[in-house]
């Protein structure tokens, strides 16, 4: 070779030695004929071992790596052909396989020349490209799950959306419903309460007007036992009624000032001739450090005393009965009262102890048998009580006696205490009272006019409230007793007529069979001056009835019989005269002049039969002057004593009471005969 | 029968408030002829002023131990004219004393009392419900 051949040639052979890839010559044979040291590097052996070797032994797959050769034969070359080198260690290489053939100078095919380029790190590359890809496909995939899952979660929560909704409104509706129930349940017992009070009144109302009449020893048992069972059967309702008040949290309760005292001993009063009866001893400790003057809501103290008193009373049959109040403490705002009713009755055995204040409980069952009631009494107490934020313990010693105590606490006050309405004696002398009683129901008018009469008023009955206020408007009248249910136009309507759009300010009494507060709020808030519930109680009407009309002066317009008597009480009342007169005064005025002229030679024939002791003028004269009592309006006492001489003058007995009696019917004519003829001379006055 | 329209009734009572008092409720409540008496005598002397009915007060002296009674009145109208229908009047409510009335042929007995007025009225209406029914049976026993 020539020196310029053979620097070519080292030239030519420093570049193949530097490239990196492997490269190869092959024989036509398929032998390796030269190489470079990459080829040596990648597949781990020498030269030496590798030249005149198997070219195709190093790949994994020989089988391709000939046929790629001979493609390389066949068209000269060959690119990018992938094969996968291995490495005497087994290591492989990833490589593009290029070649192409080299000639000598006459053209004839040598050999092939063979660049293997290294692909490990465009394959890795390659395939972390396509994981990425992979990846990035799955990730989307996951994203569009995820989507989806969104979407769906999406879907999932409008429609929780909706069901919660759908359970907010049945919540709402189901609330709803609950109130309504709550509602209806209410009005239920007060319409029951109602339905079954209004028949209850006029049994127990006809019942005691029957007790006032002359009866025999046994009828006056019965009734007396027909009464007794009406009162506790109402006693039983409205305790039922207190309850379900509890139950539906509409038990409101007063904040009036009362005087502590004299509440608890009126009340203590009604249990006197019960405890006597028995011949128990009642005994009351009160605690002076208890201001007077306390602001709380007595009707309900008194109602929680009632019941423990009445069941220390119903359950001892000997000893005594302690009611004590005991201050506990007091700060500058309120006092604490322990309350305790003792007894020394049959005691209650301790396992049931806990039970008593459940609803319909007794100690034992056969309490009920041997001591009646209804086991409703405790159940209220300690509703009331804890409805008051109070607590209420029992001791209790089988055979000893019972302490049941509850502590309530009461807004101290400097008020004074509203005076209670005292009992005014139905004999009190008060007449001339016109009353107007709106009232559908035949039998409780019956009742009312029964009852009114017998106080000596004078009433007017109207079927509904309309009615009323026509005769509102066509009369005066001193006070109306005003029910609450009534067809047309009821009680509340009709009050507030009256006061609004009439301005009147004529007391108005609420009679109600339904005591709920509900209706006490509105009977205030309408107008009335105060209520009673039926069936009503003589007593408590009259006071009410007397307390309100006697408060504002009574405004006795165009009423021809007013006059100054002075102190002196009258004895004679015109009402029965004026009403049968129709008031036409010329009647009135004969009728006084009759008996202004009659009753003298009575007067006289009575004296003289008495002091003749001629029996039958005395007799025969009173007899003559019976009738004219009732027609003057002269109390019915005086009549209940002229029958009385009517008949000691016909027996002959008591002649010793005689003188007495025949004294007072002389004074009591000769005072009627003074005030007919004072109002004779008014009349004639007032009408020329 | 009386030739006029009204009915004419007697009122005996010598208690002049109560007798007023049921005049007043008569003029009242009907339209009838009213005459009041205060004794049983007066009543009899005007017997010829032909009455329909009469009310008589059964104690009639209970002033005048002399005055004519009430049964005596009875028996002097039943004896002037027996069907003058007379309603006993009284405070009593002695049965003996209702019996003895009606044994003195006395159409009805009322108690002296609030209602009394009523149930007078009720008498009266019978008294000529009865005497209605007395004219026909009359007439169809004169056909028979």
């Amino acid at each position: 070779m020539s020196i310029i051949n053979r620097h070519e040639s080292q030239y030519a052979r420093s570049l193949i030695e530097a490239s990196l890839d492997p490269l190869v010559t092959i024989n036509t044979k398929g032998k390796i004929t030269d190489m470079n040291e990459a080829l040596a590097n990648i597949t781990g052996m020498t030269r030496e071992q590798l030249t005149n070797t198997d070219f195709f032994d190093y790949f994994t797959e020989p089988q391709k790596a000939r046929e790629v050769y001979l493609e390389v034969f066949a068209n000269g070359s060959v690119t990018d052909s992938p094969l996968t080198l291995r490495h005497g260690k087994g290591k492989l290489t990833d490589v593009l396989f290029n070649g192409s053939v080299y000639k000598d100078n006459r053209g004839n095919v040598l050999g092939v020349v063979v660049v293997a380029r290294d692909v490990t790190d465009q394959k890795r590359i390659a395939t972390e490209l396509n994981e990425a890809k992979i990846s990035a496909e799955k990730a989307t995939k996951v994203a569009e799950e995820a989507t989806k899952v969104a979407e769906e979660a999406t879907k999932v929560a409008e429609e929780a959306t909706k069901v919660a909704e759908e359970s907010k409104r049945k919540a709402e509706n189901a609330t709803k419903i609950a109130e309504d129930a709550v509602k209806a349940k209410q009005q239920f017992l007060s319409n029951m309460s109602h339905e079954i009070r209004t028949p209850m009144n006029a049994i127990i109302g006809f019942t005691k007007v029957l007790l006032k009449t002359d009866l025999t020893a046994k009828q006056k048992e019965y009734l007396t036992a027909i009464k007794m069972s009406g009162d506790s059967l109402i006693v039983l309702i409205n305790d039922i009624l207190d309850l379900a008040k509890v139950d539906a949290g509409k038990m409101t309760f007063e904040q009036t000032p009362f005087k502590m005292v004299l509440s608890l001993s009126a009340m203590l009063h009604l249990f006197e001739t019960k405890i006597q009866e028995k011949n128990l001893k009642l005994v009351k400790v009160y605690d002076d450090n208890i201001p007077e003057v306390l602001v709380g809501d007595p009707v309900r103290l008194h109602q929680i005393i009632l019941n423990l008193v009445s069941n220390a009373v119903k359950f001892t049959s000997n000893g005594k009965i302690i009611i004590s109040t005991h201050l506990l403490s007091e700060d500058e705002k309120k006092v604490t009262i322990e309350f305790a009713v003792t007894d020394t009755g049959i005691g209650i055995p301790e396992n049931k102890l806990e039970n008593i204040f459940e609803n319909f409980q007794q100690a034992t069952s056969g309490t009920s048998r041997l001591y009646g009631g209804t086991g409703l009494g405790l159940a209220i107490v300690k509703q009331l009580v804890e409805a008051q934020n109070g607590t209420i313990h029992v001791k209790s010693q089988v055979g000893e006696g019972s302490t049941f105590s509850f502590t309530l606490s009461f807004l101290k006050t400097n008020a004074d205490a509203e005076s209670e309405l005292e009992m005014v004696e139905p004999d009190a002398e008060i007449r001339n009272i016109k009353v107007l009683v709106a009232e559908d129901i035949a039998i409780n008018q019956l009742l009312m006019k029964t009852i009114l009469d017998d106080f000596g008023f004078e009433r007017d009955i109207a079927e509904n409230g309309k009615i009323a206020i026509e005769k509102l408007k066509a009369t005066s009248y001193d006070i109306i007793l005003m029910d609450l249910q009534m067809p047309e136009m009821n009680g509340f309507e009709a009050t507030n007529y009256i006061r609004n759009t009439m301005n009147s300010k004529v007391p108005i009494i609420a009679l109600t069979a339904d005591v709920t507060t509900v209706d006490l709020a509105k009977c205030r808030a309408v107008g009335m001056n105060d209520y009673i519930a039926k069936p009503v109680d003589e007593r408590l009407l009259y006071s009410k009835i007397v307390g309100l009309v006697k408060k504002p002066v009574p405004v006795l317009e165009q009423k021809v019989h007013v006059q100054n008597s002075g102190d002196r009480i009258k004895c004679i009342d015109m009402d029965y005269l004026i009403r049968r007169t129709k008031s036409n005064p010329v009647l009135m005025m004969e009728m006084i002049s009759l008996y202004l002229e009659q009753t003298p030679p009575l007067i006289s024939a009575m004296k003289q039969g008495l002091q003749d002791k001629d029996w039958n003028s005395l007799y025969l004269a009173v007899h003559k002057m019976i009738p004219s009592f009732s027609i003057m309006g002269i109390s019915s006492d005086f009549e209940d004593m002229a029958k009385k001489v009517q008949e000691f003058a016909s027996t002959q007995k008591h002649a010793e009471e005689m003188p007495a009696l025949v004294l007072q019917l002389e004074n009591i004519c000769v005072q009627a005969c003074e005030e007919l003829e004072e109002e004779f001379n008014s009349i004639k006055n007032t009408n020329p | 029968m009386n030739n006029k329209n009204k009915i004419k009734i007697f009122l005996v009572d010598d208690d002049a408030l109560f007798l007023k008092l049921l005049e007043m409720d008569f003029l009242q409540h009907a339209d009838f002829e009213i005459e009041t008496f205060a004794t049983g005598e007066l009543c009899i002397e005007n017997l010829s002023h032909d009455p329909d009915v009469i009310i008589l007060d059964y104690v009639l002296d209970g002033l005048d131990k002399n005055a004519m009674n009430g049964i005596e009145t009875l028996d002097r109208i039943k004896t002037f004219d027996e069907h003058i229908p007379v309603v006993m009047l009284s405070s009593q409510d002695k049965i003996e004393v209702a019996v003895s009335c009606m044994h003195h042929k006395a159409f009805d007995y009322v108690v002296k009392s609030e209602t009394a007025f009523i149930r007078l009225q009720k008498a009266i209406n019978s008294i000529f419900g009865f005497q209605k029914l007395e004219k026909q049976l009359n007439w169809y026993m004169e056909r028979m």
